[in-house]
């Protein structure tokens, strides 16, 4: 379209490639930013928690993105989309963490395997900071999650053969924050650092989910004795 | 063509303006070199407003490599990745007393006997640019494009190397680097960046110390 717009000019050639390109440059950088999350996770050096464990990534946790809306000139939307590498470092660590887990996905499979309980992650908060509002040259990530652990019937939508969150009351929640960080200095462009930041981020929150597990009220007591401590 | 070769040869001379300081503390220098086992060098990236640049470590393990054939350097990604998640900017040792306590996990244990690891070294430190000054101005016309003008920076690098030798946990010596420079940038239709190498200085300077302690051959 710019194209067209500049051939009813009476500019040279090489003019309106130029301007061509100052338009289009222009335009880029008023635009949403949109950064799907992509990384490779390694698995934990861990020795397994001895309980069998089931996981569910709830239809929100699977599609987490991050929106935010430019409201002033000079600022650009951001759309962050996690939820792919949530899934996909999720994957990778707990099965390392756990001596036993399976991926809860319809009713059948509560009914089918016996785990001691379902844990459930959630993310309830997604920040962001870029060196354009913070003037220090690192792009930032921080997340929050709620985490859970269910009995497995809690989950149990009997009547119509599926799974509910809705009434379930877990015996285990807590919080857990991560945070990644990328220097300007080390990238090639905003969405480029935003990425390497979350999955800094997501690295960040593997290692404190590793390192705090034992330390959160009734973990302890529920590992030693899975089946009665709910 | 002659202007042209002026500018090469201008550049190649100007590119050199660095200075640099280099300090040393060490004990126990292995003296008929370090021998069998590997090394592994790692940037700290705890600070807040930093991050030891990843690139920085890796010109420090290829000069130690190409230094002595005979030292083994595990790239610091495949070490942090197969230690996951004990060397993460949350979890790095910040002490060689801090590692005892995870030679406590055995599968931390086993994967670090592996390694073989003989000494675990982390560089502190970054490069970033200081003072700049001057202007350019660039224009497009119909019959072409340039700039005209003159530009200048600083850049300053500061580096810090702990050695730790992992077989009798201690810590063995502090190096560090600090390198500064000025970058120039004359634009006479086409601008050309003079760039002052301070971070490859201070990447030699600290590898060389590296190298002086660690191998025989030097």
């Amino acid at each position: 379209m710019v194209e067209r717009l500049l051939d009813s000019t009476t500019l040279g050639r090489r003019a309106k490639s130029a301007l061509a390109l100052t338009c289009l440059l222009a335009l880029a950088a008023c635009s949403a930013r949109e950064v799907v999350v992509e990384g490779s996770f390694p698995t934990p050096v861990v020795d397994p928690v001895p309980v069998s464990v089931g996981v569910l990534f709830t239809k929100e946790f699977r599609e987490h993105e991050l929106v935010d809306d430019a409201t002033g000139r000079g600022e650009a939307s951001w759309r962050v989309s996690t939820g792919v590498a949530q899934v996909d470092f999720w994957s990778t660590l707990l099965p390392a963490f756990f001596q036993n887990v399976v991926f809860i996905e319809s009713y059948e499979d509560l009914n089918t395997y016996d785990v001691d309980a379902v844990l459930i992650p959630e993310v309830t908060d997604v920040q962001y900071a870029i060196p354009l509002y913070t003037n220090v040259k690192v792009y930032e990530i921080w997340m929050r999650y709620q985490l859970s652990l269910v009995e497995p019937d809690q989950l149990k939508d009997d009547e119509n053969q599926a799974i509910t969150t809705e009434n379930a009351q877990p015996f285990v929640q807590w919080p857990l924050t991560a945070y990644g960080k990328t220097p300007t200095a080390f990238l090639q462009s905003d969405t480029d650092a935003v990425n390497q930041a979350a999955v800094m981020a997501l690295r960040d929150a593997g290692a404190n989910f590793i390192t705090s597990f034992g330390r959160v009220p009734g973990v302890l007591e529920w590992v030693a004795n899975p089946e009665e401590a709910q | 063509m002659r202007v042209t070769a002026l500018l090469v040869v201008a550049t190649t001379l100007l590119g050199g303006c660095v200075t640099a300081n280099v300090d040393e503390m060490t004990f126990d220098a292995p003296v008929a070199g370090m021998g069998e086992g590997s090394i592994v060098i790692l940037g700290r990236r705890h600070a807040p407003d930093y991050d030891t640049e990843p690139d920085f470590i890796d010109c420090i393990g290829g000069h130690v490599s190409r230094g002595d054939a005979g030292i083994s350097v595990i790239p610091e990604r495949q070490f942090i990745d197969s230690l996951y998640p004990w060397f993460e900017p949350r979890t790095a040792p910040l002490s060689i007393e801090s590692v005892d306590r995870l030679m406590t996990v055995p599968s931390v244990a086993n994967k670090l006997g592996e390694l073989d690891l003989q000494y675990m070294i982390w560089i502190d430190g970054r490069t970033e640019d200081t003072n700049s000054s001057g202007s350019m101005t660039c224009g497009v016309g119909p019959t072409g494009a340039g700039c005209f003008g003159f530009g200048t920076w600083g850049t300053e690098s500061e580096y810090e190397a702990t050695i730790w030798n992992f077989g009798e946990g201690s810590e063995v010596g502090r190096m560090s680097a600090q390198t500064s420079g000025q970058s120039y940038m004359p634009a006479v239709v086409v601008p050309i960046p003079i760039i002052a190498p301070v971070q490859d200085t201070a990447c030699e300077s600290l590898g060389n110390q590296l190298l002086q302690y660690l191998s025989a051959e030097s």
